[in-house]
């Protein structure tokens, strides 16, 4: 019998942030979206004040109540670097690791010959001594009741941050106790038909017929029932699959209103969707480029366009500019304030496969000039050398007022430790 | 980077070379900081001069090594993040200020706010 487990770290961006500043380790720390919005991550401090998920920051943070709380502006550098250190203690002992989220990671805890809670304790306890980052695990049978059974860790202090849902018996109890609502892979609005129907726990939907099931939430449902049951449907996948196509949007840190500032905007998103594109070896063949106004703002008029074409399989910078701002300038419309804009890139296909008949550039002069790009960003730092399409000032870019040093990615930004 | 010349492709004379090129030597790799347990850290003050520790030294320190009586560790001591020697006397661990003589000595004890965050394991200084 396959037996799954889930690892999941607590309010994983507030603990990344608490690594590096021993003063906030038991402050409520709070770590907003992009362009400083809404708080997405809270330590249990903040959550007790109240705060929740979504919560807009400017509505908030004059609240007397919450003077204490510790404010940060995501920090993804940091973030993903403590991942990886996370994937990297947990693949030294479990044979398959999955990194299912940046925060959370599936593992195969099949036929290992140790005694499952005492081992994964001490992964637990390995986590946090490496990685310091504090951790829940679950497992049983299958991913969907792995995952319950993390939530159940999470959840219940008394368990000591492990839950083991291997044994049927202790399933069965959890599963009379818990709402339908708490299983992976059944959302809002199916457990409110599932409701509709008289089934409120976990143990009601297991016991239901499975025909009805599928019946009723088709084979997704039929596939969550069946896991419940203990029979595993969805297996490990230890890689991601490959992009089908690749994004690079942002919310302006102010309204934009001006041809230069979004020129520069998008030229910069372009730079962006192209860097991700060479750090996979991979070639674009079609682009589209939106621009939109804010659609919660009532009292201003709205606008929002899109324009697509198909390009020469490329991935280099300069070529997905010139195409970016040719799109742009069919869709520009003076007179509005833009809130947001993207680049989107399809058609991916691995770099060197496609050699066009007819090609109009010179590729292995692009390449070169892209690998030397790539050298000097990768070795002081993304946008040391960029077109200056981007733009010298960038006033348009995301507000990150609270932006803490990346820690381990930076020469520059790395922990001081004072000498005693 | 691709198309650089490291001693391999010459236009001339082939070069006896071709097959054994290695590339300059990676001090990431011979500091291990690729290991989830590496964190690099930069040190303020001239505290451990003594130790050959100076003020802007970049020290790498490990996370998973076990802390032994004599060696320098990074330590979490309230609100404070620092580095100091740790030392094993009368049974118990103790942090001492590397001050010399009149060291000051504190309790290491988790529970009271001081515990060893990692054990310093290479110095780099970039300018002499």
């Amino acid at each position: 019998m396959p037996i799954y487990g889930l690892i999941d770290a607590n309010s994983f961006y507030c603990s990344c942030q608490r690594v590096f500043e021993a003063r906030i380790r038991t402050a409520p720390v709070v770590v907003l979206s992009n362009n400083d919005g809404c708080a997405i991550a809270r330590t249990k401090e903040a959550k007790q004040l109240g705060i929740k998920m979504g919560d807009a920051w400017h509505l908030i943070r004059q609240r007397p109540d919450l003077k204490g709380v510790q404010w940060y502006s995501s920090n993804y550098p940091l973030y993903a670097d403590m991942s990886r250190r996370m994937y990297q203690v947990l693949e030294s002992r479990v044979p398959r690791v999955e990194p299912y989220s940046i925060d959370e990671m599936f593992l195969d805890l099949s036929g290992l010959p140790y005694d499952l809670p005492a081992f994964c304790r001490e992964l637990r306890d390995e986590v946090r001594a490496v990685a310091k980052i504090p951790t829940c695990i679950g497992w049983g049978p299958t991913k969907t009741i792995a995952k319950l059974a993390n939530g159940i860790a999470k959840d219940r202090p008394e368990l000591d941050g492990v839950c083991d849902l291997s044994r049927e018996a202790d399933r069965q109890a959890y599963f009379r106790e818990l709402s339908i609502g708490e299983v992976w892979g059944i959302g809002r609005r199916t457990a409110e038909k599932l409701q509709r129907a008289g089934i409120q726990t976990i143990a009601d939907f297991v016991a239901m017929d499975s025909r009805a099931a599928r019946s009723m939430l088709t084979v997704v449902g039929a596939r969550v029932q069946a896991e419940l049951r203990g029979q595993s449907c969805l297996p490990l996948s230890e890689v991601a699959a490959p992009r089908q196509g690749l994004a690079c949007t942002r919310t302006f840190g102010r309204l934009v209103d001006n041809w230069t500032d979004l020129r520069e905007a998008v030229s910069h998103y372009a730079t962006t969707a192209a860097e991700k594109l060479r750090a996979e070896g991979m070639t674009a063949s079609f682009m589209t480029v939106f621009i939109q106004t804010n659609p919660h703002q009532k009292d201003t008029s709205w606008y929002a366009n899109q324009q697509s074409c198909g390009i020469e399989p490329t991935s280099d910078t300069l070529v997905l500019i010139t195409e970016a701002l040719r799109l742009l300038r069919r869709i520009w419309k003076p007179g509005y304030r833009y809130f947001k804009a993207g680049v989107m890139l399809d058609g991916l296909c691995p770099a060197g496969m496609q050699t066009g008949l007819f090609q109009t550039r010179d590729p292995v002069k692009s390449s070169r000039l892209m690998d030397a790009l790539d050298a000097v960003n990768g070795r002081y730092g993304r946008g040391t050398v960029r077109p200056l399409s981007n733009g010298l000032d960038r006033t348009w870019r995301a507000r990150q007022a609270m932006l803490s040093p990346a820690y381990t990615t930076r020469l520059q930004d790395i922990m001081e430790v004072k000498a005693w | 980077m691709s198309g650089a010349y490291a001693g391999d492709r010459t236009t001339g004379f082939a070069s006896p070379a071709s097959d054994s090129t290695e590339g300059p030597i990676d001090l990431s790799e011979a500091l291990d900081l690729h290991r989830p347990n590496r964190y690099p850290v930069r040190v303020v003050g001239d505290a451990l001069a003594a130790r050959g520790i100076l003020h802007g030294d970049i020290l790498i320190v490990d996370t998973a090594a076990r802390p032994q009586s004599g060696c320098v560790v990074v330590a979490r001591w309230q609100d404070q993040t620092i580095v100091c020697e740790i030392t094993r006397q009368r049974g118990a661990w103790w942090l001492r200020s590397g001050k010399g003589q009149d060291a000051q000595m504190h309790p290491l004890d988790p529970a009271h706010d001081s515990e060893v965050w990692a054990v310093v394991a290479a110095l780099v200084r970039m300018k002499i």
